[in-house]
């Protein structure tokens, strides 16, 4: 009796707790999902209703129709201008993880005092417009900008003759895509760098491994998540990018991004392949998170 | 300014009920029939401030001196502006929920609107500068009989060279697609890209190209995209690399021209296959609240002295045919003397696209190549 009233009054103690707990957590979870549900499914799920012509811009009658998917999946013009983005984003991240990766070793591994104003300097640029970036390589890359003017001093080149293909071009648009996104690239590793265990490489050191061989099969491994990571923060972005092509890109530097604006601004609105685009761009962008995600677990360090 | 409008709209009530108890009164009394058109007219008064859907450059961003007879004779009822990148951004903009008073589509879209169902005609009576528009202008808003489109600037799609670089072989659309100058062009982001290759090509109707030549106008395009460095969408973009050398030759309006002319040798040629003319054209929302506001403000754009400013300050022309610029290079670059400078045999008007959608999509495959 004395047990069972402990009991009942043990569960009378817990029962506030529990209902503070109740409300705490929808309390806490249901803004943020609300606001997601509203601000990013919704509009989503809106898009692929134009997608379906289930909504229309048209006052005419519509209906459900997979006529703008079969067309788009069959249209050797849209698919290959989405290849030619993905190549070229591919192309922008591994350049740019290659060339961030050192400088983050450096900033996390070298025990400078200074790394955190070294870091400060890298996201300096982050303090101005991302337009006044771009534009301002308008003025580097012009057939009168810095690099042709620099060019014509040193008499490599005429000024009738000026490297014409550094603006308007496909280089163009790599270049200031890899300029704007490299202090992306250059964080996630640098966390990922400076979290390792030092006791690690220590470790391989004492157990015969040379520098190059703890590099390789320690420190590498280990940071192969953030490496990761940085790879998908460029990627993703790029592959849909439209400002910095439209600035700087000119004919040949038009991606799958100017053509979804385009669809649903300039000519003549054509909503529906413009949300077919826009929907294949992050179903895709989608599955190529959730395989990249795979890779973000930390690894295991194996000894042979 | 919300406090402005409720006082706006209180005024007006108050007006209303007084005027409708004068008329009621009058008609007691055996009064003219005046007396209560008089008051009908009251009652039909607008309220509100004026809602204009318009262009970048058209509206409180340096086109002032266009409407300020509207805005000195209707200070309670300033207008207030929404900006359109183009007539396909406009449509959007209205199916979204967008309810401005008018708006200023360019000739070729007149007969989709008004077929649309969005806009009304509207009565050339209200607008006593109306007289004295270009007639060929006046024509080209109509559609069955009605007046749906109040024509106002105008201009021409031509091409743009320097002349101290760029050495054409004949004066033809053809200059676009010169082999000699890639790297050096610039055509213009819209599906009139199509009707000008039809143009080049001899069609007898770009406007209305059948499959197989819209095969070959969008075939020609893709084949010569590979000259071209940059397909600008807006005039600052088109100077910018004009004047910095990137281009030497574009597609372009006679405001180009004149931007241009200021500090490069250049040419505004009128290709033998004949430019092609636009004219802007106001139309009238269908249900809008201030009717004779709308009208106001156009008769204010409509007026010779406007349209001079327009010449003088943006280059182009102005459907009103007493406005005249300053510059005489202007003036013979345009024609304005002649009133038929914008129709057959000087230049193709610009039309209709029965067919636009079909077009656009065909021009955004182009781009897309």
């Amino acid at each position: 009796m004395a047990i069972a009233d402990a009991g009942s009054s043990s569960q009378r103690a817990f029962r506030p707790r529990r209902l503070r707990l109740d409300l705490t957590t929808p309390t806490l979870l249901g803004l943020p999902l609300a606001w997601l549900g509203v601000f990013f499914l919704v509009p989503i799920a809106i898009v692929a209703a134009y997608s379906f012509d289930v909504y229309s811009l048209d006052p005419g009658p519509h209906g459900f129709t997979l006529t703008a998917w079969h067309d788009f999946l069959h249209s050797s013009v849209y698919l290959a201008l989405f290849w030619k983005s993905v190549k070229l984003s591919l192309t922008v991240s591994a350049i740019i993880v290659v060339l961030a990766y050192p400088l983050a070793y450096y900033l996390a591994l070298s025990g400078t005092k200074r790394k955190y104003i070294l870091l400060l300097l890298l996201i300096a640029p982050f303090l101005t417009s991302y337009l006044l970036r771009v534009l301002a390589w308008k003025v580097i890359l012009g057939n009168q900008g810095v690099v042709n003017t620099f060019l014509f001093w040193t008499g490599l080149r005429s000024p009738d003759h000026p490297l014409s293909q550094l603006l308007y071009s496909r280089f163009a648009v790599m270049l200031v895509l890899g300029y704007i996104w490299l202090p992306f690239v250059a964080l996630p590793i640098f966390v990922s760098l400076e979290s390792l265990d030092r006791r690690l490489l220590e470790a391989a050191s004492d157990l015969g491994a040379s520098r190059l061989q703890a590099f390789r099969r320690v420190t590498l491994p280990l940071s192969l998540p953030g490496v990761v990571a940085a790879f998908l923060f460029v990627f993703i972005p790029t592959l849909g990018e439209f400002v910095t092509p439209s600035l700087v890109g000119g004919t040949s530097g038009y991606l799958y991004g100017n053509q979804i604006v385009d669809l649903f601004g300039t000519g003549f609105p054509d909503w529906e392949t413009g949300s077919v685009l826009a929907i294949f761009l992050l179903g895709v962008v989608a599955v190529l998170t959730v395989v990249f995600a795979r890779f973000l677990q930390p690894r295991q360090v194996v000894a042979d | 300014m919300d406090k402005q409008e409720d006082m706006e709209r209180r005024l007006s009530r108050e007006q209303l009920l007084k005027v409708a108890a004068a008329a009621g009164g009058a008609s007691l009394l055996g009064g003219r029939v005046d007396a209560a058109h008089a008051a009908l007219d009251w009652l039909n008064a607008d309220s509100g401030r004026l809602q204009v859907l318009d262009w970048a450059g058209y509206g409180n961003d340096g086109g002032q001196a266009m409407f300020a007879q509207y805005v000195k004779a209707h200070p309670k009822n300033k207008p207030q502006f929404t900006y359109m990148g183009n007539e396909s951004d406009a449509l959007a903009k209205i199916h979204a929920g967008l309810k401005p008073d008018l708006f200023r589509p360019y000739v070729g879209w007149v007969k989709y609107f008004a077929k649309s169902g969005l806009v009304q005609p509207w009565d050339p009576k209200q607008i006593s500068n109306f007289k004295h528009l270009n007639p060929f202008m006046v024509k080209a808003g109509q559609y069955k009989g009605k007046q749906y489109g109040i024509p106002d600037d105008w201009g021409f799609d031509a091409i743009l060279y320097r002349s101290d670089k760029v050495h054409p072989k004949a004066r033809s659309w053809g200059l676009l697609f010169d082999e000699r100058y890639k790297g050096r062009i610039a055509w213009f982001d819209d599906l009139n890209m199509l009707t000008i290759a039809g143009l080049y090509l001899g069609f007898d109707k770009p406007w209305r190209q059948t499959d197989a030549q819209l095969k070959k106008s969008q075939k020609l395009l893709k084949s010569k995209k590979h000259l071209v460095r940059l397909i600008w969408s807006s005039e600052t973009n088109l100077w910018e690399a004009f004047g910095s050398g990137e281009v030497w030759i574009a597609y372009a309006w006679p405001n180009d021209w004149v931007q241009m002319k200021k500090k490069l040798k250049v040419v505004y040629m009128r290709p033998r296959e004949k430019p092609v003319a636009w004219v802007g054209m106001f139309m009238l929302l269908k249900g809008t609240k201030r009717p004779h506001l709308a009208h106001a403000y156009v008769n204010a754009w409509s007026a010779a002295r406007s349209g001079k400013w327009l010449e003088d300050n943006y280059g182009y022309g102005h459907a009103n045919t007493l406005a005249r610029p300053s510059s005489s290079d202007l003036l013979k670059a345009l024609r304005l003397t002649d009133p038929r400078a914008v129709t057959e045999p000087n230049a193709h008007l610009d039309r209709d696209i029965p067919r636009r959608a079909l077009y656009a999509r065909m021009w955004e495959e182009v781009k897309a190549s």
